[in-house]
């Protein structure tokens, strides 16, 4: 079967004051057709940029060194500009801001109506219809009176399903989430994460799911994708990976995570501290975090290899991991 | 309860919105909270969680109500011992503490202005506040350019603390830092509460954090304190439909598809607050009674001091 999309050894260099960076480095991703993939990790980990580099929406500052984007089996880059237009039309980004994503002078209707009426070539008339339908099917209550409202005067939740029926608008068959939820309530951001899966179901559409929250992905996603500091460090179906993770940063990260279901006794942290992008450490960028490091992770980078059926671990000593319980 | 420290009674706040309608941001929220306790606020936007907060550190006047601390009230107009007793720590602490002044600048003004050291002594508090928050003597001569999101916030617990407070109000002090660093910022949290006795207001809209670090709990929903109560008796059995579909929603690590949330839609404007019982029109267990009658705090759990402000929330019998 021919991935929905598959990245392979993407490479992302970032200039900043001069420097430069790796802010993505050697990711391959693959998401099946109407498969959700989550990719989690804390801020500057890389995998905002990994989700642009993939729209072609880096900014300025940014640059793929090396790497390849196949969407539904096909490069995203084309020769010709027009069949690269078509490829990424596949692709539809939900930003994490929707205040800031949207257009505050146009009614949240036209912005919906944009894409059917210039890119898909659909009728005024029937750009409106649709753009009616997709406000419908997003779940805004009276689409019609919601229509002509312009953002500022729609709530948070409400934003966030304009700015997913904007992405839908152009019949994309892969859907970039960008944290989607972050910025929302808990009550809200379950029915957005509800939406999202419908509109799976439903539409049969992939996503791609960024989050730093591990406690959303496995109500979206079913497998899952641990970045830090630029890498993938560990891969596998959600459930298995939060079970039993097997790389000594995921396990950090469940460990530090509090549970509203219990009263841990005691708080779990990672020590130190994310490291400088400019500076990463030599080998393993967790080794002076890592409670198992030993001299062999400081002799190069450790690439993601094959631990069990559908795993994979980005450490040299992942098999420690499973020597120790997990909650 | 024994030792009450801080008392707020009645408390209203309300704006003035467009048209020259009212907005009731903080509508009748009564609270006690004993020496040592953290008192845990839950809502969602807009709950007037931060409302409250600014209020009982003095940052706003109420409408009505008072603030006590140990019997006295805390007026709009407080004194200098009074405004050190109450302390506040934001959650941004990008904006919250001036760029252009070092730590030590920050903190020697602090203690001299409020005379709390004498000038001798200051340096040494300045390097006390730094190790009390778990951070190097050197970051005093750092400006907050230099930090970390992480450690910003130490930075501001440390101002916080440095005017020796009684109660400490901290308003989504972890909300904008990333997993890891929250577990810290916590852990330092919980660390000064055993060293130091503080009593806290912790609000925070992350009910995993709450119930991490609170002794109680009180769940905000449309300006008023919809439950509250010790915080094992109200995690074990909540009463309130609100509080129920705050857990049902709440991120679980171990758990794929949950059920379709039970309350849906999103709350109302604080301007137009819905007649009877504020939550009815997203309640899944709405009556006629709800829709006519606004339910007073009942009590609940057999403690005088949990409450519950629902028609169907009593305990049975």
């Amino acid at each position: 079967m021919t991935a929905a999309l598959e990245v392979s050894d993407l490479v992302v260099e970032i200039r900043r004051h001069h420097h430069r960076f790796r802010a993505v480095d050697h990711v391959s991703l693959r998401v099946d057709r109407g498969g959700a993939l989550g990719i989690v990790g804390e801020s500057g980990c890389g995998k905002s940029i990994t989700l642009r580099a993939i729209m072609g929406l880096l900014p300025p500052a940014g640059r793929v060194l090396a790497g390849t984007v196949m969407v539904q089996g096909e490069p995203a880059s084309a020769d010709s500009p027009r069949a690269e237009r078509a490829r990424r039309r596949q692709l539809a980004m939900v930003f994490q801001d929707a205040l800031s994503a949207l257009n505050p002078v146009m009614t949240v209707g036209d912005q919906i109506a944009e894409a059917p009426l210039r890119v898909l070539g659909l009728s005024r008339r029937s750009a409106h219809a649709r753009a009616l339908e997709l406000l419908g099917v997003v779940g805004i209550p009276d689409p019609r009176r919601r229509y002509g409202a312009y953002p500022h005067e729609l709530s948070g939740g409400l934003r966030q399903r304009v700015m997913i029926a904007i992405a839908l608008s152009s019949d994309p068959t892969i859907l970039l989430c960008d944290e989607p939820t972050t910025a929302l309530d808990v009550t809200i951001q379950a029915q957005i994460l509800e939406l999202l899966s419908d509109l799976r179901d439903s539409n049969g559409l992939t996503i791609v799911f960024v989050t730093h929250d591990l406690g959303v992905v496995g109500q979206v996603c079913d497998d899952l994708a641990v970045m830090y500091a630029g890498r993938i460090v560990e891969t596998g179906p959600v459930a298995e990976v939060l079970a039993a993770p097997r790389h000594p940063y995921t396990a950090g990260l469940l460990a530090s995570a509090l549970d509203v279901d219990s009263h841990a006794s005691t708080l779990v942290t990672i020590p130190g501290s994310i490291p400088d992008p400019m500076r990463l450490p030599p080998g393993c960028a967790f080794n002076p975090r890592c409670p198992f490091a030993q001299p062999d992770c400081l002799v190069s980078p450790v690439p993601l290899r094959a631990v069990a059926a559908g795993r994979a671990s980005a450490c040299l000593h992942h098999d420690r991991l499973l020597q120790v319980p997990h909650g | 309860m024994a030792d009450v420290l801080l008392e707020v009674e009645n408390l209203g706040v309300s704006f003035r919105a467009d048209g020259g309608r009212t907005l009731r941001a903080v509508d009748n929220v009564a609270f006690r909270l004993a020496a040592g306790e953290v008192l845990g606020l839950v809502g969602e936007s807009g709950c007037g969680k931060s409302t409250v907060a600014r209020c009982v550190a003095g940052l706003l006047a109420p409408t009505n109500g008072v603030v006590r601390l140990d019997g006295s009230d805390l007026g709009v107009q407080r004194t200098a011992e009074q405004r050190c007793a109450v302390q506040m720590v934001f959650q941004d602490p990008y904006s919250s503490l001036n760029p252009r002044m070092t730590v030590r600048q920050m903190l020697r003004e602090l203690l001299s202005v409020h005379d709390l050291v004498p000038r001798a002594a200051r340096e040494d508090r300045c390097r006390e506040l730094m190790s009390l928050v778990g951070l190097p003597v050197g970051a005093l001569d750092g400006l907050p350019v230099q930090f970390s999101g992480g450690q910003r916030q130490r930075i501001a617990i440390g101002r916080a603390l440095a005017v020796e407070p009684r109660v400490i109000v901290a308003d989504e002090p972890v909300s904008s830092l990333d997993v890891s660093v929250q577990a810290t910022i916590l852990r330092l949290f919980e660390d000064l509460r055993a060293r130091l006795g503080l009593t806290m207001i912790f609000i925070s809209h992350n009910l995993a954090v709450v119930r991490h670090l609170s002794n109680r709990v009180a769940v905000m929903y449309l300006g008023r304190i919809v439950e509250q109560g010790q915080r094992d008796a109200l995690f074990a059995d909540p009463r309130h439909p609100y509080t129920r579909a705050l857990l049902a929603a709440a991120p679980r690590l171990h758990q794929g598809r949950r059920p379709r949330p039970e309350v849906t839609g999103e709350p109302p404007s604080p301007v137009d607050i819905p007649a009877g019982c504020r939550f009815h029109p997203r309640c899944p267990l709405a009556q006629d009674i709800c829709r006519r009658e606004d339910p007073v705090p009942q009590q609940v759990h057999g403690d005088s001091a949990d409450t519950v402000c629902c028609h169907f929330g009593a305990d049975p019998g």
